[in-house]
């Protein structure tokens, strides 16, 4: 069969150059990893190039027959395993580079805020390029200094250059430990510290906070109130929803922070409170998470129901363990 | 409509004034102790190497009760999340989800000793966290709590899963071939 080549360009706000999507016999999948259903930037390129669409969640495929998969990821996980893997990958959210695999993503073969007006089949003269398809992916490992005390031909070597050599290796490292956590605290914390902030404060300074602490303190203040919040949050319709980046996890968790400081919260519900708005956590990776652990595509058929039954059992239980955990926490022997 | 323009107008700095307060609080509170706390961590991986950590793991794949707890706590701490799930490949089919969610429930745990194995989504465990620090306490027993609970939430997690595991792959096995998944797991 056939198949066409499409031209994927970043859309607005999106990061990269735009990516040649070449299908040919042994690659013409475009798996869609969107949380469950094919979106339709996934169903768009499918259309214009003949290949197939598949649904990442609910199937496995083999990375070989992958000519590109479509994310919705706002910059933690998936963005960078597909990357990595050398699987062409199409971001329908813009996020750059980032989390622990940013180093895998490059203009080469990642592009993102994808629409599917951004997807064009490509004229006849740009179709060389389509063979141009990502080699093994360039990754750059970390320059960590070789280990000198695994180096040979020391027989000759002085103490005092067997010593520097060791104080080398130890400065190195501790030097590439000390770029890769600014890296991380530049790439992950500083912008979403960015966001909260405008976040909070608009929450704070408007007021809103005060109708918020109504809503949310019989729900986040009672035993009741977070297994409700763990029971809706684990169903399984929504917890591959609520899951990406943890971003959702993560707000709730800034809000709930500040009503514990404003006191509508009482400090030792922050155990329970834990556990129950992270219920869904990593309920939308699993197909990608199976991947990883090499599953067969069986496993991942019956992985994905499995744990997202055992959750709507496991995150309730984990709320109530919680709150029994929490009696004489921060009882006033905690102050400072 | 004009209350809302007007009210614009007049707050427009403020609103934004308040969210830099947010912003210094953030950044001077959490910050430089994570820069130091994540350099440490990083190093201490290095220093202690992928290969000795990778013995502990298989061996721990070997019993139930630490496959669901030791196992994906190394996984984690060695490996950091996402990476840490491809040590499902050295464990049989039946066990793979199961591992998967002990070690993906063990990701923001991990975090209240362990930043750096998931410092992307630090702040699931951080903004409540910071809650408590704002009342002038401690967030330490808080901490242990969290982290010693995680591990036996993750266990009953991992054991769970693997039986709904099983008894969906024999379910299927039945209209299909025989397998031995169900002698294998017992």
């Amino acid at each position: 069969m056939a198949y066409r080549s499409v031209r994927v360009n970043p859309g607005e706000g999106g990061w990269g150059k735009g990516l040649i999507i070449a299908p040919h016999d042994h690659k013409a999948k475009v798996v869609s990893v969107t949380g469950g259903g094919i979106h339709p930037v996934a169903q768009r390129i499918a259309e214009l190039t003949g290949a197939v669409a598949v649904d990442g969640f609910r199937t496995q495929v083999p990375k070989e027959e992958m000519c590109c998969v479509v994310v919705n990821c706002g910059g933690t996980a998936r963005i960078g395993v597909y990357p990595r893997m050398g699987v062409l990958t199409i971001d329908v959210i813009p996020s750059g580079p980032s989390g622990p695999l940013a180093q895998y993503i490059k203009e080469t073969n990642f592009v993102s805020g994808v629409r599917p007006e951004t997807v064009e089949l490509t004229t006849d003269a740009t179709d060389t390029q389509a063979e141009s398809r990502p080699g093994v992916a360039d990754s750059t490992p970390n320059q960590v200094p070789a280990n000198p005390f695994n180096a040979g031909n020391s027989t000759d070597r002085s103490f005092f250059l067997k010593l520097s050599g060791v104080m080398g290796y130890i400065v190195g490292t501790l030097y590439q430990s000390g770029r890769e956590a600014v890296d991380m605290i530049i790439r992950n914390i500083l912008p979403f510290m960015a966001f909260v902030s405008l976040l909070i404060g608009f929450v704070v300074y408007t007021g809103l906070g005060h109708d918020l602490a109504t809503v949310v303190a019989p729900l986040g203040g009672t035993v009741w109130g977070l297994a409700l919040i763990v029971i809706v949050g684990t169903f399984p319709l929504f917890s591959p929803m609520l899951g990406p980046g943890a971003v959702v996890a993560q707000i709730v968790g800034v809000f709930v922070g500040t009503e514990i400081a404003a006191g509508v919260i009482p400090p030792q519900y922050a155990l329970p409170a834990l556990f129950a708005i992270d219920g869904q956590v990593g309920c939308d990776f699993i197909p990608v998470a199976m991947a990883l652990g090499e599953a067969t595509v069986e496993t991942t058929e019956v992985g994905v129901p499995a744990v997202l039954f055992s959750r709507q059992v496991t995150g309730v239980v984990a709320v109530v363990l919680a709150w029994l955990a929490s009696f004489g926490l921060y009882s006033t022997a905690h102050i400072k | 409509m004009l209350h809302v323009i007007d009210w614009l107008g007049s707050h427009f700095f403020g609103l934004f004034q308040a969210g830099g307060t947010q912003f210094v609080g953030l950044v001077t509170g959490i910050v430089p102790i994570l820069v130091v706390l994540l350099t440490f961590m990083y190093s201490v991986v290095r220093f202690i190497g992928q290969e000795r950590v990778n013995r502990a793991i298989l061996y721990s794949a070997k019993v139930s009760i630490l496959r669901y707890t030791l196992m994906p706590i190394l996984a984690l701490l060695l490996l950091a999340n996402p990476m840490a799930y491809t040590f499902g490949r050295f464990l049989p089919e039946h066990q793979k989800p199961a591992f998967y969610d002990a070690a993906v429930s063990f990701c923001h745990p991990v975090t209240s000793f362990f930043p750096y194995a998931n410092a992307g989504e630090i702040f699931v465990w951080l903004g409540i966290a910071d809650g408590i620090t704002k009342l002038h306490m401690s967030i330490a027993p808080l901490a242990v709590r969290y982290f010693l609970l995680g591990i036996v939430i993750i266990l009953i997690r991992g054991l769970l899963t693997e039986r709904i595991t099983v008894y969906l792959m024999n379910r299927k096995s039945t209209q299909g071939q025989p397998s031995k998944i169900q002698t294998e797991a017992l």
